[in-house]
């Protein structure tokens, strides 16, 4: 749900503002708005010093969190308590950021400069193995010029080529060796005579193919010259490397710590400005304006209270002073479907005052998930990759929440599989003689997306209810409309199921007139759109009937690997290859049921209420792992 | 021969969508993929848009089904 928030007023004295900022920094539950216009009341503007510090106050943060970043320091949790923040220690701290960060940015550089230049030595010698007799005796051709080339993985077609392109521009003024390479590459070395050097380089440019010439910076005018000099510079390369990341182990260490300081204390005097203008000053009072929990109201009240005492005073706002689209919006939702927030945050926020479907997602998605996996082995799979993802992630992390969303989906998973029969497939049949509780989704495909399609219509009619209940009090027609369409829908059905004797035939006559009377008050309602709009609502239904198609080809995936070890000659072989086809299903399992599951919600179900736009809830406070 | 019409037309039921499935993906894969490069937020549109035209190839699957089973071939 969408917590309720209040909006307060807090008037006082200007000289106290400073002090009452502070007081709301340390509260950290008010998300600051602009005040409403009003003739006395001015916005109060920065000074050009105050200007001057927030632009140097900003370069400062952006120095130490890049440095905090190349050094790979973890945000670390909670506050980070910094003390009163007086001038010397914000320059002092910005003077640290920008010197840590230029260290840090160096000692990267030089790393990233060292794994090249071994990365370079690595192919110069690959080629030198591959050619190293005739390259011995390269500096003794006194009127020849050698061309080092590699060709990518598979190339073979560009050595014929290129052959016949030498053939054709020099005749046989050359020689040309081809090695495959241990990397899957191929070198190429071509000797030409000297005097048709100026040629082939051309020949060589309007080829396209990597030539690698002899760096300059190992010397020599031959490679067989220079792979000494690489050989020991390799040598040298792992010992550089390591003093690098010792440099850098070290400079985190040094500096880690103070640097944590630094962001938050920055951070937070950053905030202390950036909250001035939006505040509203007459020659002796300042007002602030600003959204909290109702369930915070008092504390802040209380505080400012026992701080300030009569001095300022907190009023709540009446709802009507203020339009709930501006309101911020804080999701809470009981422990069991909080992970599934993260599957709303994709989207943007819902505006206040609407639904937050948290709820319904929590239950339909991992019950979608589940009739489309349909597999015990699979769902146990899946429930020990969530409970490994749940030991190697942080609480309140993406991973930690993914890892509580592959619970709920593995034990629909697991359920579905019993329903169905079904443990990798038929296996559980072949094995165990298990037997399908409702359905062998194998054979019975129209009882499934029979299936498929009644949790369509459950899910859209659903939609459809949530957005009655969302308009009802602000957009009454609108709720009718969406009412009269649901409604519609069910009417089409029963006339459905009556006319395939479903339902008993008296049905149909009723559930028909039904139609044709509310379709006239749906045009009404909703105008010209309404009869393209309900088409598409039967459209979103059918499209349900993909949590068949997927479930049956999970299946039939499954059934074909379990097949394998009879079908290949080896028994171990085919356990091998069946083995590797249930992890490609199951890699399969985990992507497209999620993909699928989740396009169902965001456009079948969310677009029938789902009013996006909310604005997030950003409370002026101190630093925190989560402002990271 | 009604049974060869029956399959030939479930055949052409999933396989035309299909086609024109992974026409549409191939169009929209490039330009979405180029849109993340500038703007990654957009992920979820991504999986939206990505998701989007494999209902014709699902429906049409639904087709082949129902077009197999009414025959009963």
């Amino acid at each position: 749900m969408i917590i309720e928030m209040s909006k307060v007023r807090v008037l006082g004295p200007r000289e106290r503002l400073p002090d009452v900022l502070r007081a709301l920094q340390d509260l950290g539950t008010l998300h600051l708005a602009s005040p409403a216009a009003a003739q006395s009341l001015a916005p109060l503007e920065l000074s050009p010093t105050q200007v001057r510090d927030r632009r140097h106050l900003v370069r400062a943060l952006e120095d130490v969190e890049r440095a905090l970043a190349e050094l790979a320091i973890p945000p670390g949790a909670g506050p980070v308590p910094h003390g009163d923040l007086s001038v010397a220690d914000l320059a002092r701290w910005a003077r640290l950021g920008g010197r840590v960060r230029r260290a840090a940015e160096r000692l990267t550089m030089q790393g990233s400069a060292l794994a090249e230049e071994r990365a370079l030595i690595d192919k110069y010698q690959h080629f030198y193995s591959a050619f190293r007799s005739l390259l011995e005796s390269e500096a003794r051709w006194p009127n020849a010029t050698a061309y080092h080339v590699l060709l990518k993985r598979g190339d073979v077609e560009s050595i014929h080529r290129l052959r016949a392109s030498l053939t054709a521009v020099i005749g046989d003024e050359f020689e040309l060796y081809a090695r495959p390479l241990p990397t899957g590459e191929t070198a190429l070395l071509v000797v030409v005579s000297s005097k048709a050097a100026g040629r082939v380089e051309h020949l060589l440019a309007e080829a396209r193919v990597q030539e690698i010439p002899v760096p300059a910076a190992y010397g020599g005018a031959s490679l067989s010259d220079a792979i000494p000099r690489m050989l020991k510079r390799l040598g040298e390369l792992p010992g550089e490397q390591e003093r690098i990341r010792r440099e850098q182990v070290a400079l985190a260490r040094t500096h880690g710590a103070e640097l944590k300081r630094a962001r938050a204390a920055l951070h937070d005097r950053l905030q202390e400005l950036q909250a001035l203008p939006l505040s509203a000053v007459t020659p002796r009072a300042f007002v602030l304006e600003g959204w909290l929990p109702a369930a915070a109201l008092g504390n802040l009240q209380t505080t400012l209270a026992g701080t300030f005492g009569n001095e300022v005073v907190v009023s709540e706002l009446s709802q009507e002073e203020w339009a709930s689209e501006d309101a911020p919006v804080v999701l809470s939702n009981p422990r069991v479907f909080r992970p599934f927030e993260t599957l709303i945050r994709l989207l943007p926020l819902p505006r206040y005052g609407s639904i937050d479907p948290t709820p319904f997602v929590a239950v339909f998605f991992p019950a979608f998930f589940g009739l489309m996996v349909g597999d015990v082995g699979y769902g146990a799979l899946l429930a020990v990759l969530g409970l490994v993802l749940h030991a190697r992630s942080r609480p309140g992390t993406v991973l930690r929440n993914v890892s509580e969303i592959m619970g709920p989906c593995a034990l629909f998973s697991i359920i579905a599989g019993f329903l169905y029969g079904e443990v990798f497939g038929d296996l559980g049949a072949r094995l165990f003689g298990l037997k399908p509780l409702a359905f062998n989704r194998q054979e019975a495909l129209i009882p499934f997306l029979l299936l498929a399609v009644a949790l369509g219509a459950v899910h859209v009619l659903l939609g459809l209810g949530l957005a009655v209940a969302s308009n009802l009090r602000r957009h009454p027609r609108r709720a009718l409309g969406s009412g009269v369409s649901a409604l519609m829908i069910l009417l089409i059905i029963l006339a459905l199921l009556a006319a395939v004797h479903v339902l008993p035939g008296g049905f149909f006559t009723p559930a028909v007139i039904g139609v044709l009377v509310a379709f006239p008050v749906l045009i009404v309602l909703e105008g010209m759109v309404a009869p393209i709009e309900l088409l598409s609502m039967l459209g979103n239904i059918l499209s349900y009937a993909r949590i068949m198609a997927l479930g049956i080809a999970s299946v039939m995936l499954a059934v074909v690997a379990n097949r394998m070890v009879g079908a290949i000659g080896s028994v171990t072989v085919g356990i091998v290859f069946a083995l590797l086809f249930h992890l490609v299903n199951f890699a399969i399992a985990l992507f497209s049921p999620t993909i699928h599951a989740l396009r169902l919600h965001y456009v079948e179900f969310f677009g029938k209420f789902y009013s996006p736009g909310g604005v997030r809830y950003q409370p002026f406070g101190h630093w925190t792992r989560s402002t990271a | 021969m009604t049974i060869l019409f029956t399959v030939l037309a479930a055949a052409l039921a999933i396989a035309i969508p299909a086609l024109a499935t992974a026409w549409a993906q191939s169009r929209i894969g490039p330009a979405i993929a180029a849109s993340m490069a500038e703007k990654p937020e957009l992920s979820t549109t991504a999986i939206l848009m990505i998701a989007i035209p494999e209902t014709m190839v699902i429906l049409g699957f639904v087709v082949a089904v129902l077009i197999l089973f009414s025959k009963g071939a």
